[in-house]
Protein backbone atom coordinates (compact mmCIF):
# COMPACT_ATOMS: atom_id res chain seq x y z
CA UNK A 1 0.00 0.00 0.00
CA UNK A 2 1.21 3.37 -0.75
CA UNK A 3 0.09 7.20 -1.28
CA UNK A 4 0.25 9.67 -4.04
CA UNK A 5 -0.82 12.85 -5.02
CA UNK A 6 -4.08 12.93 -7.01
CA UNK A 7 -3.47 14.20 -10.70
CA UNK A 8 -3.61 17.97 -11.00
CA UNK A 9 -6.52 18.04 -13.14
CA UNK A 10 -9.11 20.62 -14.34
CA UNK A 11 -11.21 20.05 -11.14
CA UNK A 12 -8.53 19.60 -9.02
CA UNK A 13 -7.01 22.92 -9.88
CA UNK A 14 -10.55 24.65 -9.43
CA UNK A 15 -10.57 23.08 -6.07
CA UNK A 16 -7.51 23.79 -4.45
CA UNK A 17 -8.51 27.69 -5.16
CA UNK A 18 -11.62 26.78 -2.98
CA UNK A 19 -9.81 25.46 -0.35
CA UNK A 20 -6.88 27.92 0.16
CA UNK A 21 -9.60 30.45 0.31
CA UNK A 22 -8.94 32.34 3.90
CA UNK A 23 -11.99 31.72 5.04
CA UNK A 24 -11.80 28.29 4.74
CA UNK A 25 -9.11 27.54 7.58
CA UNK A 26 -10.55 30.04 9.44
CA UNK A 27 -13.78 28.25 9.72
CA UNK A 28 -11.66 25.16 10.17
CA UNK A 29 -10.09 26.60 13.17
CA UNK A 30 -13.22 27.60 14.79
CA UNK A 31 -15.23 24.58 14.53
CA UNK A 32 -12.14 22.55 16.14
CA UNK A 33 -12.51 24.11 19.05
CA UNK A 34 -16.07 24.55 19.03
CA UNK A 35 -19.12 22.53 20.99
CA UNK A 36 -21.55 20.85 19.48
CA UNK A 37 -24.62 23.58 19.63
CA UNK A 38 -21.68 26.02 17.87
CA UNK A 39 -21.52 23.62 15.45
CA UNK A 40 -25.03 23.53 14.91
CA UNK A 41 -25.27 26.68 14.37
CA UNK A 42 -22.90 26.47 11.94
CA UNK A 43 -24.27 24.05 9.96
CA UNK A 44 -27.40 26.36 10.08
CA UNK A 45 -26.24 29.53 8.74
CA UNK A 46 -24.16 27.83 5.95
CA UNK A 47 -27.41 25.73 4.79
CA UNK A 48 -29.77 28.52 5.41
CA UNK A 49 -31.75 31.62 3.64
CA UNK A 50 -30.96 34.35 5.78
CA UNK A 51 -27.96 36.62 6.22
CA UNK A 52 -29.53 38.23 8.97
CA UNK A 53 -27.39 37.67 12.17
CA UNK A 54 -29.91 39.00 14.61
CA UNK A 55 -32.09 36.36 13.54
CA UNK A 56 -29.69 33.90 13.96
CA UNK A 57 -28.66 34.71 17.36
CA UNK A 58 -32.81 34.94 18.53
CA UNK A 59 -32.51 31.11 16.85
CA UNK A 60 -29.90 29.89 19.22
CA UNK A 61 -30.57 31.37 22.82
CA UNK A 62 -28.24 28.71 24.27
CA UNK A 63 -25.38 30.92 22.23
CA UNK A 64 -26.56 34.26 22.24
CA UNK A 65 -29.15 34.64 24.80
CA UNK A 66 -29.11 37.57 27.47
CA UNK A 67 -28.21 34.74 30.04
CA UNK A 68 -24.83 33.97 27.78
CA UNK A 69 -21.94 36.00 29.66
CA UNK A 70 -19.64 37.64 27.63
CA UNK A 71 -16.41 35.87 27.71
CA UNK A 72 -14.08 33.34 25.33
CA UNK A 73 -17.46 30.93 24.23
CA UNK A 74 -19.87 33.85 22.98
CA UNK A 75 -16.97 35.45 21.16
CA UNK A 76 -16.25 31.85 19.19
CA UNK A 77 -19.78 31.72 18.55
CA UNK A 78 -19.87 35.18 17.61
CA UNK A 79 -17.20 34.72 15.40
CA UNK A 80 -18.54 31.48 14.07
CA UNK A 81 -21.91 33.34 13.22
CA UNK A 82 -19.88 36.07 11.23
CA UNK A 83 -17.89 32.79 9.53
CA UNK A 84 -20.59 31.34 8.55
CA UNK A 85 -22.61 34.38 7.21
CA UNK A 86 -19.10 35.13 4.97
CA UNK A 87 -20.11 31.84 3.43
CA UNK A 88 -23.85 32.04 3.13
CA UNK A 89 -23.57 35.18 1.14
CA UNK A 90 -22.09 33.34 -1.87
CA UNK A 91 -23.94 31.83 -4.82
CA UNK A 92 -25.22 28.51 -4.47
CA UNK A 93 -22.47 26.58 -6.16
CA UNK A 94 -19.44 28.25 -4.67
CA UNK A 95 -21.41 27.72 -1.40
CA UNK A 96 -21.53 24.41 -1.12
CA UNK A 97 -17.95 23.68 -2.24
CA UNK A 98 -16.82 25.90 0.44
CA UNK A 99 -18.52 23.91 2.93
CA UNK A 100 -17.01 20.68 1.98
CA UNK A 101 -13.82 22.38 1.66
CA UNK A 102 -14.54 23.61 5.50
CA UNK A 103 -15.26 19.91 6.70
CA UNK A 104 -12.20 18.66 5.08
CA UNK A 105 -9.77 21.21 6.52
CA UNK A 106 -11.30 20.72 9.93
CA UNK A 107 -11.25 16.87 9.29
CA UNK A 108 -7.49 18.12 9.12
CA UNK A 109 -6.94 20.17 11.80
CA UNK A 110 -8.46 17.42 14.36
CA UNK A 111 -6.14 14.57 13.35
CA UNK A 112 -3.37 17.02 13.42
CA UNK A 113 -4.77 17.34 17.33
CA UNK A 114 -3.57 13.45 17.29
CA UNK A 115 -0.81 12.53 14.76
CA UNK A 116 0.64 15.69 13.96
CA UNK A 117 1.14 18.30 11.22
CA UNK A 118 3.69 15.58 8.86
CA UNK A 119 1.15 12.69 8.94
CA UNK A 120 -1.73 14.18 7.74
CA UNK A 121 -2.00 14.84 4.01
CA UNK A 122 -5.04 16.11 1.75
CA UNK A 123 -6.57 14.79 -1.63
CA UNK A 124 -4.22 11.51 -1.94
CA UNK A 125 -4.73 8.05 -3.65
CA UNK A 126 -4.51 4.83 -2.46
CA UNK A 127 -2.40 2.22 -4.55
CA UNK A 128 -2.25 -1.14 -3.76
CA UNK A 129 -0.21 -4.05 -5.86
CA UNK A 130 -2.06 -5.41 -8.92
CA UNK A 131 -5.47 -3.27 -8.16
CA UNK A 132 -6.36 -0.35 -10.95
CA UNK A 133 -6.25 2.73 -8.93
CA UNK A 134 -8.98 4.96 -7.88
CA UNK A 135 -9.84 8.37 -9.71
CA UNK A 136 -11.12 10.12 -6.83
CA UNK A 137 -8.36 10.82 -4.27
CA UNK A 138 -9.32 10.38 -0.72
CA UNK A 139 -10.12 13.67 0.84
CA UNK A 140 -8.00 13.09 3.97
CA UNK A 141 -5.24 10.42 5.17
CA UNK A 142 -3.30 9.94 7.86
CA UNK A 143 -0.21 8.06 6.75
CA UNK A 144 1.90 6.03 9.34
CA UNK A 145 3.24 2.75 8.93
CA UNK A 146 1.20 0.75 9.82
CA UNK A 147 -1.53 2.78 11.38
CA UNK A 148 -2.79 4.58 7.73
CA UNK A 149 -6.24 6.33 8.02
CA UNK A 150 -8.33 7.20 5.45
CA UNK A 151 -11.56 9.96 5.40
CA UNK A 152 -14.16 10.98 3.06
CA UNK A 153 -15.54 14.22 4.42
CA UNK A 154 -19.14 15.24 3.84
CA UNK A 155 -21.24 18.67 4.12
CA UNK A 156 -24.54 16.19 5.11
CA UNK A 157 -25.93 13.01 5.41
CA UNK A 158 -27.14 13.01 2.40
CA UNK A 159 -24.11 13.08 0.42
CA UNK A 160 -23.49 9.30 1.56
CA UNK A 161 -23.99 7.08 -1.50
CA UNK A 162 -22.86 3.87 -2.98
CA UNK A 163 -19.56 5.26 -4.52
CA UNK A 164 -17.59 6.32 -1.34
CA UNK A 165 -19.08 3.39 0.64
CA UNK A 166 -17.56 1.43 -1.74
CA UNK A 167 -14.09 2.85 -2.45
CA UNK A 168 -13.70 2.72 1.73
CA UNK A 169 -14.50 -0.18 1.91
CA UNK A 170 -12.42 -1.86 -0.79
CA UNK A 171 -9.26 0.21 0.37
CA UNK A 172 -9.61 -1.34 3.56
CA UNK A 173 -10.00 -4.76 1.91
CA UNK A 174 -7.00 -4.13 0.09
CA UNK A 175 -4.92 -2.73 2.92
CA UNK A 176 -5.82 -6.01 4.55
CA UNK A 177 -5.03 -7.88 1.74
CA UNK A 178 -1.69 -7.02 2.24
CA UNK A 179 -1.30 -7.14 5.86
CA UNK A 180 -1.76 -2.94 6.20
CA UNK A 181 -3.93 -1.55 8.48
CA UNK A 182 -5.92 0.99 6.95
CA UNK A 183 -9.00 2.74 9.03
CA UNK A 184 -11.36 4.30 6.83
CA UNK A 185 -14.34 6.40 8.09
CA UNK A 186 -16.93 8.69 6.29
CA UNK A 187 -16.90 12.63 8.36
CA UNK A 188 -20.09 14.01 8.03
CA UNK A 189 -21.00 17.31 9.17
CA UNK A 190 -24.44 16.70 10.29
CA UNK A 191 -26.40 14.78 13.30
CA UNK A 192 -25.33 11.25 13.34
CA UNK A 193 -28.80 10.50 13.51
CA UNK A 194 -29.59 10.93 9.77
CA UNK A 195 -26.31 9.87 8.57
CA UNK A 196 -27.56 6.15 10.21
CA UNK A 197 -30.74 6.97 8.37
CA UNK A 198 -28.73 7.32 5.33
CA UNK A 199 -26.77 4.80 6.13
CA UNK A 200 -29.65 1.99 6.52
CA UNK A 201 -30.88 2.42 3.03
CA UNK A 202 -27.45 1.53 1.47
CA UNK A 203 -26.94 -1.92 -0.30
CA UNK A 204 -22.99 -0.77 -0.58
CA UNK A 205 -20.85 -2.49 2.39
CA UNK A 206 -20.86 -0.32 5.88
CA UNK A 207 -19.73 -2.90 8.33
CA UNK A 208 -15.94 -1.78 8.39
CA UNK A 209 -16.42 2.09 7.71
CA UNK A 210 -16.41 4.22 10.54
CA UNK A 211 -18.81 7.18 11.14
CA UNK A 212 -17.90 10.74 12.61
CA UNK A 213 -20.57 12.93 12.63
CA UNK A 214 -21.19 16.42 13.87
CA UNK A 215 -21.17 15.28 17.79
CA UNK A 216 -18.69 13.10 17.72
CA UNK A 217 -16.32 14.99 15.38
CA UNK A 218 -13.62 15.67 18.60
CA UNK A 219 -12.99 11.64 18.30
CA UNK A 220 -10.60 12.76 15.22
CA UNK A 221 -8.50 14.28 17.92
CA UNK A 222 -8.66 11.82 20.49
CA UNK A 223 -8.66 8.20 18.20
CA UNK B 1 -54.70 36.25 30.51
CA UNK B 2 -53.42 33.21 27.97
CA UNK B 3 -51.59 29.84 29.69
CA UNK B 4 -47.87 30.00 28.83
CA UNK B 5 -47.15 27.98 26.15
CA UNK B 6 -45.68 24.16 26.96
CA UNK B 7 -42.64 22.93 25.07
CA UNK B 8 -44.89 20.51 23.73
CA UNK B 9 -47.02 23.08 22.39
CA UNK B 10 -43.73 24.50 21.18
CA UNK B 11 -43.00 21.03 19.39
CA UNK B 12 -46.34 20.81 17.84
CA UNK B 13 -45.56 23.86 16.29
CA UNK B 14 -42.42 22.88 14.57
CA UNK B 15 -43.68 19.83 13.68
CA UNK B 16 -46.52 21.42 11.82
CA UNK B 17 -43.62 23.27 10.02
CA UNK B 18 -41.48 20.32 9.38
CA UNK B 19 -44.32 18.80 7.81
CA UNK B 20 -44.31 21.33 5.25
CA UNK B 21 -40.54 20.98 4.72
CA UNK B 22 -41.28 16.98 4.44
CA UNK B 23 -43.43 17.19 1.76
CA UNK B 24 -41.32 19.98 -0.29
CA UNK B 25 -38.80 17.66 -0.22
CA UNK B 26 -40.72 14.68 -1.48
CA UNK B 27 -40.30 16.45 -4.98
CA UNK B 28 -36.98 14.92 -5.23
CA UNK B 29 -37.97 11.90 -6.29
CA UNK B 30 -35.17 9.60 -6.62
CA UNK B 31 -35.21 10.43 -2.25
CA UNK B 32 -39.07 9.98 -1.29
CA UNK B 33 -37.97 7.11 0.75
CA UNK B 34 -35.00 9.03 2.18
CA UNK B 35 -36.79 11.91 2.81
CA UNK B 36 -39.97 10.39 4.82
CA UNK B 37 -37.08 7.91 6.13
CA UNK B 38 -35.32 10.90 7.47
CA UNK B 39 -38.44 13.05 9.08
CA UNK B 40 -39.82 10.01 11.04
CA UNK B 41 -36.81 9.32 12.87
CA UNK B 42 -36.62 13.02 13.53
CA UNK B 43 -40.44 13.38 14.08
CA UNK B 44 -40.49 10.75 16.68
CA UNK B 45 -37.29 12.42 18.83
CA UNK B 46 -39.08 15.76 18.69
CA UNK B 47 -42.21 13.75 19.82
CA UNK B 48 -40.14 11.84 22.53
CA UNK B 49 -38.89 15.40 23.40
CA UNK B 50 -42.53 16.75 23.72
CA UNK B 51 -43.54 13.88 26.15
CA UNK B 52 -41.13 14.23 28.65
CA UNK B 53 -41.49 18.15 28.66
CA UNK B 54 -44.99 18.21 28.55
CA UNK B 55 -45.84 19.98 31.87
CA UNK B 56 -42.56 22.08 30.79
CA UNK B 57 -43.84 25.88 30.21
CA UNK B 58 -41.68 27.49 27.18
CA UNK B 59 -39.94 29.96 28.12
CA UNK B 60 -39.52 33.49 25.90
CA UNK B 61 -36.49 32.89 24.37
CA UNK B 62 -37.48 29.61 23.69
CA UNK B 63 -41.06 30.54 21.32
CA UNK B 64 -38.64 32.99 19.77
CA UNK B 65 -36.11 30.65 19.09
CA UNK B 66 -38.67 27.95 17.32
CA UNK B 67 -40.40 31.13 15.95
CA UNK B 68 -37.39 32.10 14.36
CA UNK B 69 -36.74 28.36 12.62
CA UNK B 70 -40.22 27.72 11.21
CA UNK B 71 -39.70 31.19 9.91
CA UNK B 72 -36.25 29.99 7.89
CA UNK B 73 -37.80 26.57 6.83
CA UNK B 74 -41.05 28.65 5.75
CA UNK B 75 -38.47 30.33 3.27
CA UNK B 76 -37.13 27.33 1.48
CA UNK B 77 -38.30 26.94 -2.01
CA UNK B 78 -35.85 24.57 -3.39
CA UNK B 79 -36.80 20.73 -2.99
CA UNK B 80 -33.01 19.90 -2.42
CA UNK B 81 -32.25 22.92 0.49
CA UNK B 82 -35.55 21.54 2.16
CA UNK B 83 -33.67 17.66 3.01
CA UNK B 84 -30.64 19.73 4.06
CA UNK B 85 -32.94 21.43 6.65
CA UNK B 86 -35.20 17.93 7.29
CA UNK B 87 -31.85 17.24 9.28
CA UNK B 88 -30.59 20.59 10.69
CA UNK B 89 -34.15 22.02 11.58
CA UNK B 90 -34.56 19.54 14.20
CA UNK B 91 -30.96 20.50 15.50
CA UNK B 92 -31.85 23.97 15.73
CA UNK B 93 -34.91 23.11 17.74
CA UNK B 94 -32.93 20.85 19.95
CA UNK B 95 -30.66 22.54 20.93
CA UNK B 96 -32.98 25.48 21.55
CA UNK B 97 -34.40 23.08 24.09
CA UNK B 98 -31.03 22.31 25.22
CA UNK B 99 -32.32 18.71 24.39
CA UNK B 100 -29.33 16.45 22.68
CA UNK B 101 -29.85 15.00 18.80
Amino acid sequence: MRFQDAARDGRAVVYAGIQAEPVVARAASLLADAGPAQRVLARAVMNGESTDPAGWMAMFPTLFGADVAAGPERARSEAILATSLEVADRGEQVRSSVRGAIVEALTAVLLERRVGTAAVRRERRILFDGVRAEIHPYDVTVERDGAAEAYDCKWGARGINPDVLHQLDDARGHAAEEDETLRVALVIFDAERSCRVRMERQTAPTAGTGLIALETLDRLASG
Amino acid sequence: MTDPQSISDLIERALTGYEALTALGEDIEDEWSYVNDLSAAWTDRLTAVAAARSATAASPAEIVAVDRALAEIDAITDPHRAIDWLSTFPQVVLVALREAS
